[in-house]
């Protein structure tokens, strides 16, 4: 009789220990269900061309990526070219595409001069993205007539290299000089601009100790931690190389542009 | 009597102490309901900018589709009484403030969702013409009039953002409070037209039967 109890307990103890199992599986299938259908909003990516369907060579890929690196040096422009093998939604290019440029932050974030070329392999899909600020420059009609007169031919042939790069051309050569560059990127800013974090701080902790002095001489107060007090360092952002240079290639980073829903595309 | 004098001053001091507490809280809270509200009114404005953009694409489109498909005059036709329909829509509208009500701005959207149904009856019937499917200007066009239908759908979703952010600030305990007494009232949102899951009724001259009608969604 004295066993009921803890046979009880046994049995409630292993009812929820698979209870927790078994919790964990259901919301495991419940992801693995849900995820076919949800969209995806690809991740920030760390370079100015962006093959994720390998479609053009290594040499290539390099060679855009400078490209459009050095366009933003001299006119401050951010062209990000991504190639997916597939449309990760249910939308509609045009609104998807939006979406995902606007949560890259393309472009610099006053003038939102961004643009991006999205093309989906298996979807046969293009579409340029264009921001605010480059809609004078690139308007819908120019923007499907480098789609869909100059790359979509060379799609339609299989040449995705020659594509791309006419597409890369014409697009620099729609935008270039609406703005002016600053002769470096926003990558190249961020990790050059560590010092510029550090000096207020250090301005921040004289001013403390000055204050501290002061008020030991005028006397009755001792505050005597103000003047030696805790000495943060500034967190991160300060001294990190953001260059992502891993491989010697530039690396790009979002300047915060935002876009309107400008641009057009084609299938082939 | 000094003691008495002394009670009295503090009491007043704290009472002092509240109101000015409860008058900073009233402007902050209304510094903030007037700063979402103008945020409201820029993407308003910006909504109105984006249709107007359409607007001024029809005249352009009317002219290089009625060249090469003058047996559709009833569909242009349709589509140039839409527009100035919009045109004295957008007169009764003020393009700096957002609408009031819900029914300003449902006139205002059942304009333009009539204006976007005659065009795209317009584009279903131009297919049949093949030589203007070919045409240059009449292709330029129609990426254009897709920008602008793209555009009109971000600056929509941006003006619904911007509506919500107030009207949680409006609806918010204990902002509510003092927004009904100072003039804030919660604003409507852009809704899908009622009927927008059912595709428009397209109309040939030459008596041959319509085709299957293309599924729109009229913004």
């Amino acid at each position: 009789m004295e066993k009921e109890p803890r046979r009880r307990r046994l049995i409630a103890a292993w009812r929820s220990k698979h209870a927790i199992h078994l919790v964990l599986a259901a919301v495991a299938v419940g992801f693995a269900i849900n995820a076919q259908a949800a969209e995806v909003i690809p991740p920030k990516p760390n370079r100015y061309f962006n093959d994720y369907a390998g479609v053009v060579s290594k040499e290539a890929a390099y060679r855009f990526n400078e490209q459009l690196a050095q366009f933003e040096r001299e006119t401050s422009d951010q062209v990000v070219v991504a190639v997916f093998p597939k449309m990760q939604s249910e939308s509609d290019i045009a609104d998807y595409t939006q979406r995902v440029a606007q949560a890259w932050g393309v472009g610099q974030k006053d003038r939102r001069n961004g643009a991006v070329l999205f093309v989906f392999i298996q979807d046969r899909k293009m579409f340029v993205q264009v921001g605010y600020g480059l809609e004078g420059a690139l308007p819908d009609a120019t923007a499907f007539d480098i789609t869909e007169r100059h790359i979509k031919p060379l799609f339609r042939a299989g040449n995705y290299e020659a594509g791309l790069a006419t597409g890369i051309d014409l697009i620099c050569k729609a935008i270039r000089g609406e703005y002016k560059g600053s002769g470096k990127t926003v990558a190249e800013r961020q990790s050059g601009g560590g010092f510029s974090g550090v000096l207020p701080f250090i301005i921040f902790i004289i001013v403390l100790i000055a204050i501290s002095r002061v008020f030991r001489k005028l006397g009755g107060y001792s505050y005597s931690s103000r003047g030696g007090g805790p000495v943060f360092v500034p967190s991160g952002g300060g001294w990190s190389s953001g260059s992502g240079g891993g491989g010697g290639f530039s690396g790009f980073s979002g300047g915060g542009g935002s876009f309107g829903g400008g641009g057009a595309g084609s299938s082939w | 009597m000094n003691k008495f004098a002394l009670g009295c001053g503090v009491v007043l001091a704290i009472l002092l102490f509240i109101v000015v507490i409860a008058a900073l809280a009233l402007g902050g809270s209304y510094n903030r309901l007037v700063r979402l509200q103008q945020a409201v009114d820029q993407s308003w404005a910006q909504v109105q900018n984006v249709y107007q953009r359409r607007a001024d694409l029809i005249p352009n489109l009317v002219n290089t589709v009625s060249g090469a498909a003058s047996f559709e005059k009833s569909t242009l036709v349709e589509v140039t009484n839409a527009r100035a329909s919009v045109g004295r829509v957008q007169t009764q509208i003020d393009p700096n403030k957002a609408p009031a009500d819900a029914a300003q701005l449902q006139k205002f959207q059942a304009a333009q969702g009539e204006l976007s149904n005659a065009l795209s009856r317009l584009l279903v019937v131009v297919e049949r013409y093949p030589e203007l499917k070919a045409n240059q200007n009449f292709l330029s066009l129609q990426a254009q009039l897709e920008g602008t239908e793209n555009r009109i759908s971000v600056e929509r979703g941006n003006f619904n953002s911007t509506v919500q952010n107030y009207n949680v600030a409006v609806r918010s305990f204990p902002t509510n409070l003092i927004a009904g007494m100072l003039g804030f009232a919660p604003k409507p949102f852009f809704t899908a037209q009622p009927g927008a899951e059912r595709p428009p009724p397209v109309q040939f001259n030459f008596g041959t039967p319509a085709p299957a009608p293309a599924a729109t969604a009229a913004p």
